[in-house]
């Protein structure tokens, strides 16, 4: 108990005096806004120049698109988790991964530029799409049943339907909390989160599987939405710090969120790149070990070229370096030193998504290009933009959630 | 024990109500620090143990016996007493390995895993999981040793130097497994045993007797209480805690690797390391709140292990069912969308074939038997716990039934299948297998500390005696209004004894 140390406000001063981002925070999102939409028009424009029916773009979108969703995904279940484990060391942070999951709306209407063209007969993204593989791919006819275009998007409305629910449900009633009070709000975020956690589950790993593990219709993997789980997590962690120390580094909720609060934001960082890890190597090394041509095809084409390099990139930047370094204790309570780390594993997850999906657009070369920067920051400008839009209209923490005091008072013992 | 009598209500508190802002109470019935002591010294000094203990460890002793008589019998006639053959040459002996070491799971995770998380819940509970962890564990281990069949070169599986120059082979997840289930045990064994080392020495201090002083002086390794010693315990503890949780990881995966690295259908998949860690959790999570109940019920444990621990304990048999569930299913439709006949045959064959029986034990034990837990009234019922724990028990074994039986019996040549039957034998070492680890369970309820003491006393409230003068600081100390008040008028009527 260090009494008298720091100066953190009490729940009350924060209910009386709530903070906001104001009008700075305006000016951002506008400004990532553009900056989003010219990425966009950008890439668009450079994946129109290659005549190739767009399918780079499609691509490179799609690994820009996954990214930034991912990150959306993983706060929605961070706010998920909170409530099911009944969290009160981290109610200051809450907020800001409740605003993330809010873009999910919008990350509905960013996956139109991938389907919109799908929908109008491209085979570009997925080949099991093509009229004349659906008749001659033995494989493809087996799945039939699973893969055709009318199942693909009735399944991708559910996700985002789910998505969208429980984003604006555990938002909602969080908000409402600021402005009512009480503890009924928070029993209801608590009753619902165990169901809400079912829904997540089934409709993050279905979506792993339709929209990335089905670029190779061929292949499969029974861990794989684990695995994109894993990956989402890590960057939902990484944004998460990311966004306190930006706030903080503003001038904002200077002495809300502490150093006890990065300690525990670094300790599941950490732990989800371990997990990110564990999965990774539980799918890679009994592929490897059981040495089946149909499982290891898909490994093949990650090792083999210029891919192989890739691959050993990502063992080294998303695990073994970062593993050792975030062990230390030292970095996870600096907030400075703890934004390094969560820059570097934001770019480990995006190299991994590019892992998972470039391949099958060109196994043979590595298809590096300025179409995957202006995508990456398409995408994520407005999805960053609508997010600190959502950010700026309400309190930065919940201002009234009834743990707020043990939060703010919390420490790692 | 039966002669002192306990002063505080026995009685069901219920303390599982969700109140936002603040923490259930985790001691219950007024108990204060000293009464922990008491109340936990009170089997291990009893000049002799109750009736109940008696008939129990006679039972589990018999058991234990029956167990040795198969072993000997095994040895001295050949693996030919057991119903293994080809193609089923995995039976029993691999279904129980992997079930008790399933089984010892859970201890470490609520010592380790939940300690990381800050659950201090664990602390009325964690030491007895602990011990049931290695108890567990040990019976694990015969089974492997004793399926070798030649057992007089079992040490063999050891890597030691040798002038034949014969080595295990390193490549074979069977040799991980040795390596990681040898670790997992001495690690725990050591978790354990440190964590008791400030109990022990408080049985040492309350010693009646000299050889009992002796003993537990000897066992305690002098330790006095000091602050040194605490700050060494305490770094000590969080270390072993760091380095058990991935252990926990990594034993059932290793367990899981030596199915999945095969190419057989139903065995080879890559969700099978963290499917076989949340079956693990959740088959030990169901032992430890078996073994809870019957502890707090014989022993008098109610205040100690209340209803709001079981009800965790219950939330996470809950998930960690989900979780099994959801790989049972990933399974499915990966097996049909794999377009591999034989991979889709081998599921169907586990539905709807001759081992359906079990098939469908293992969903109605696993899967749907949990779901009970989704309403309150179902996790804060002694009996539906007690009822639904033991199904997942009985559900899990026949889960690793399920996945070594059905897919061996089913190979890829269908002139070679068959139907796996155990014979007396095998139903009879298993049985026997219980009689091992209730005679240990027994023998440590009856002399170890079955409560971690000083834990659970760091998170009662008298610990923070000054509480109310601070803002309330989250923790379980004296943020329930009423909570000191109740326990004065306690010790009022009690006379003031402390």
């Amino acid at each position: 108990m260090s009494h008298g140390q720091r100066h953190s406000p009490t729940a009350e001063q924060l209910a009386a005096n709530r903070p906001l981002l104001g009008p700075r925070g305006r000016l951002l999102a506008v400004s990532a806004l553009v900056i989003g939409a010219v990425g966009l028009a950008a890439s668009y424009l450079l994946g129109n120049g290659q005549a190739d029916n767009l399918r780079h773009f499609y691509f490179a979108y799609l690994v820009a698109y996954c990214f930034w969703l991912s990150i959306a995904l993983g706060a929605l279940f961070y706010t998920l988790i909170h409530h099911l484990l009944r969290d009160t060391s981290s109610v200051v942070v809450r907020r800001i991964a409740e605003q993330l999951a809010g873009t999910l709306p919008f990350m509905a209407l960013l996956i139109l530029p991938i389907l919109i063209p799908i929908l109008s007969g491209s085979s570009e993204l997925y080949w099991w799409l093509d009229p004349v593989v659906r008749e001659s791919d033995a494989l493809i006819i087996h799945k039939s049943g699973y893969l055709n275009l009318g199942f693909f998007v009735a399944r991708l409305a559910v996700y985002f339907a789910v998505w969208i629910a429980l984003a604006g449900l555990f938002r909602g009633i969080s908000l409402r909390q600021d402005a009512t009070g009480g503890t009924a709000p928070t029993l209801q975020l608590w009753k619902y989160s165990a169901p809400a956690m079912l829904l997540f589950a089934v409709t993050t790993t279905f979506f792993a599987v339709d929209v990335i593990m089905a670029l190779d219709a061929h292949w499969f993997s029974t861990i794989f939405g684990v695995y994109f789980f894993a990956g989402c997590m890590v960057g939902a962690y990484g944004l998460l710090v990311l966004s306190s120390v930006l706030l903080q580094a503003g001038g904002y909720l200077r002495a809300v969120i502490t150093p006890e609060h990065y300690h525990d934001l670094g300790k599941l960082l950490f732990a989800f790149l371990f997990f990110w890890g564990y999965i990774a190597f539980s799918q890679f090394m009994l592929y490897w070990y059981g040495n089946i041509p149909e499982e290891t095809g898909w490994y093949l084409r990650r090792f083999s070229g210029d891919w192989l390099g890739w691959s050993v990139a990502l063992l080294f930047l998303h695990l073994l370096i970062p593993f050792p370094i975030m062990l230390s204790r030292f970095i996870k309570r600096r907030r400075k030193l703890l934004a390094v780390m969560a820059v570097w594993l934001l770019i480990a997850h995006w190299l991994d998504l590019y892992w998972l999906i470039m391949p099958e657009y060109n196994a043979a070369a590595l298809p590096l290009s300025l179409l995957d920067l202006t995508c990456l920051v398409g995408v994520g400008g407005l999805m960053l933009g609508v997010y600190i839009w959502l950010a700026g209209g309400q309190a930065l923490v919940p201002v009234r959630d009834p743990n707020l005091t043990e939060s703010l008072n919390f420490e790692n013992v | 024990m039966a002669t002192e009598r306990l002063e505080f209500p026995s009685t069901e508190v219920l303390n599982t109500a969700d109140k936002p802002g603040q923490r259930p109470r985790l001691i219950t019935g007024g108990l204060g620090l000293h009464d922990i002591t008491r109340v936990v010294s009170r089997l291990s000094e009893a000049p002799a143990p109750p009736r109940g203990w008696w008939i129990l460890f006679l039972a589990s002793v018999g058991l234990l016996i029956l167990l040795f008589a198969m072993i000997g019998y095994l040895i001295f006639t050949g693996v030919g007493v057991w119903g293994v053959n080809t193609p089923v040459s995995w039976g029993f002996a691999i279904v129980n390995f992997v079930f008790w070491v399933g089984i010892g799971h859970a201890g470490t995770l609520i010592s380790a895993i939940l300690f990381l998380f800050r659950q201090k819940w664990r602390t009325s509970i964690n030491r007895f999981a602990e011990a049931m962890t290695i108890f567990a564990v040990m019976c694990a281990g015969i089974f492997p040793a004793i399926h070798v069949g030649r057992i007089w070169v079992v040490h063999w599986l050891f890597p030691l130097p040798n002038q034949m120059h014969l080595w295990p082979n390193f490549r074979s997840p069977l040799l991980w497994d040795v390596f990681a289930v040898g670790t997992y045990f001495t690690v725990s064994l050591l978790f354990w045993y440190m964590g008791m080392i400030p109990d022990l020495a408080t049985f040492r201090d309350r010693a009646p007797g000299k050889i009992r002083r002796v003993i537990f002086g000897l066992l305690a390794l002098g330790w006095r209480g000091s602050n040194r010693q605490w700050l060494n315990y305490e770094k000590a503890y969080l270390l072993l805690a760091g380095l058990a949780t991935p252990l926990v990881l990594s034993v059932h995966s290793v367990v899981s690797f030596d199915f999945a690295t095969s190419q057989l259908p139903g065995w080879h998949t890559s969700i099978f390391p963290p499917y076989f860690v949340a079956g693990a959790i959740f088959g030990g999570f169901a032992m430890v709140v078996t073994l809870a109940i019957l502890a707090r019920q014989v022993l008098g444990l109610r205040n100690i292990i209340t209803l709001h621990h079981l009800e965790n304990m219950a939330k996470v048999i809950l998930a960690t069912g989900m979780m099994v569930g959801y790989a049972y299913g990933m399974e499915f439709f990966t097996a049909w969308y794999s377009g591999n006949p034989t991979e889709a045959f081998t599921f169907v064959n586990r539905a709807l074939g001759p081992y359906a029986w079990a098939y469908w034990i293992m969903i109605g034990c696993n899967v749907v038997a949990p779901q009970v837990f989704w309403f309150k009234k179902a996790r804060n019922s002694i009996w539906l716990l007690f009822i639904v724990a033991m199904f997942v028990n009985v559900g899990m074994w026949f889960e690793r039934f399920v996945i070594v039986v059905t897919s061996l019996s089913r190979d890829f040549l269908p002139s070679s299948w068959s139907y796996y039957m155990p014979t007396s034998v095998d139903l009879l070492t298993l049985l026997g297998s219980f009689g091992l680890f209730f005679t240990l369970f027994l023998l440590f309820l009856r002399y170890a500390p079955v409560v971690a003491m000083a834990e659970v006393k760091s998170v009662m409230e008298d610990v923070h005696p000054h509480a109310e003068e601070h803002e309330p600081l989250g923790d379980y100390w004296g943020d329930e209004p009423g909570a000191h008040t109740e326990r004065e008028r306690l010790l009022r009527a009690n006379g003031g004894a402390q």
